[in-house]
């Protein structure tokens, strides 16, 4: 019985991570290109640093050009507290999927990442949501220290930038489809398209927060509906 | 960046991440359902955001082509197919 616990384990685990393993992928090259960018201005240490503690793409290449550009500790506090608003509200929307301790969902929290999140949500029954987190998290996590140190050390992924950066969209446009289970969440998503590209490119200041904005704008009941009743039109 | 800045920042991220997580109650009622709709509209919003670059413009011809790749076949509702999708692209079968 514990063997066929432990096989049933290691084959979900399995499905994880080979379900993670374009994103992990596409975030090693990317924390190359962070640690050749980052080591120049930050030193090797704080390089590495940043991202064994940070461990926030976005932001961190936000810092960076923040560093280029001369900016001063406010500028840098004021865009970190900024760009991770939006941890908020993804980790609002995971909340119900993750039980245990406030301890154990502390732990979790490490791993909370916009790709991590996807397949949490997205995550069959026989995963769990808290296991694909925390699975999907590390193999992110690994990624992008190994990508980072490829980074600091001069090297890199040639010629495979461009790949990475088809990886995300194509990575979101399915977590999308996985997360429609209905006709009115494929019109709220199509909303949100055309909410964002008008953030993006009427306020581009504020684009990072536009997934949140835009979710949680078409996300909004309707004058007419009741208060829920059952999980119809729910992920 | 200091070392302290650093640690500051990584205190700021984390926090920002735990405190939905681990934190505040978990939402309920007419929250839970709002929220509940918003991981597909969020999804769609980060691919959209992938699309435009920073300036404002669409991201290469290439990269377009993938995600309608993925786009097409979304009705499948597999990430594995998603990916499938994408290879349509040419520039996805024969990386430069």
């Amino acid at each position: 019985m514990t063997a066929m616990t432990f096989t049933g384990s290691a084959r979900v685990i399995r499905s994880i991570l080979i379900t993670s393993l374009p994103a992990a992928g596409a975030i090693a090259v990317f924390g190359t290109l962070y640690g050749a960018g980052a080591q120049p201005l930050l030193g090797t240490p704080m390089t590495i640093a940043s991202s064994l503690f940070i461990f926030s793409g976005a932001l961190q290449f936000a810092l960076v050009g923040l560093l280029s550009a001369g900016a001063g500790a406010p500028a840098l506090l004021l865009t970190a507290g900024t760009l991770n608003l939006r941890h908020l509200v993804i980790g609002a929307v995971l909340r119900p999927r993750i039980g245990g301790s406030r301890l154990r969902r502390a732990g979790f929290a490490f791993t909370l990442l916009d790709e991590t999140f996807g397949f949490a949500v997205s995550a069959p029954e026989e995963a769990g949501a808290d296991r694909t987190l925390f699975v999907s998290g590390v193999a992110c996590y690994l990624a992008w220290q190994v990508g980072t140190v490829i980074g600091v050390l001069g090297a890199g992924f040639s010629g495979v930038e461009r790949l990475a950066d088809a990886i995300f969209p194509v990575l979101f446009i399915g977590l999308a489809s996985l997360a429609a289970t209905t006709g009115t969440l494929v019109v709220r998503a199509l909303a949100a398209v055309v909410l964002t590209a008008a953030v993006a490119l009427l306020l581009p200041d504020i684009r990072a927060l536009a997934p949140v904005i835009a979710g949680a704008l078409v996300a909004l009941p309707g004058p007419s509906e009741e208060a829920p009743s059952s999980g119809e039109d729910q992920t | 960046m200091s070392p302290l800045l650093v640690a500051v920042i990584a205190l700021i991220t984390y926090g920002s991440r735990a405190a939905a997580l681990a934190i505040l109650p978990r939402p309920s009622g007419r929250l839970e359902l709002v929220l509940g709709r918003m991981p597909a509209p969020i999804f769609a919003s980060l691919a959209t955001l992938t699309l435009i670059t920073e300036e404002g413009a669409l991201t290469g011809g290439p990269i377009l082509v993938a995600s309608l790749g993925a786009l097409l076949v979304s009705p499948k509702r597999s990430l594995a197919v998603s990916l499938v999708g994408a290879r349509s692209s040419p520039f996805l079968r024969a990386p430069p």
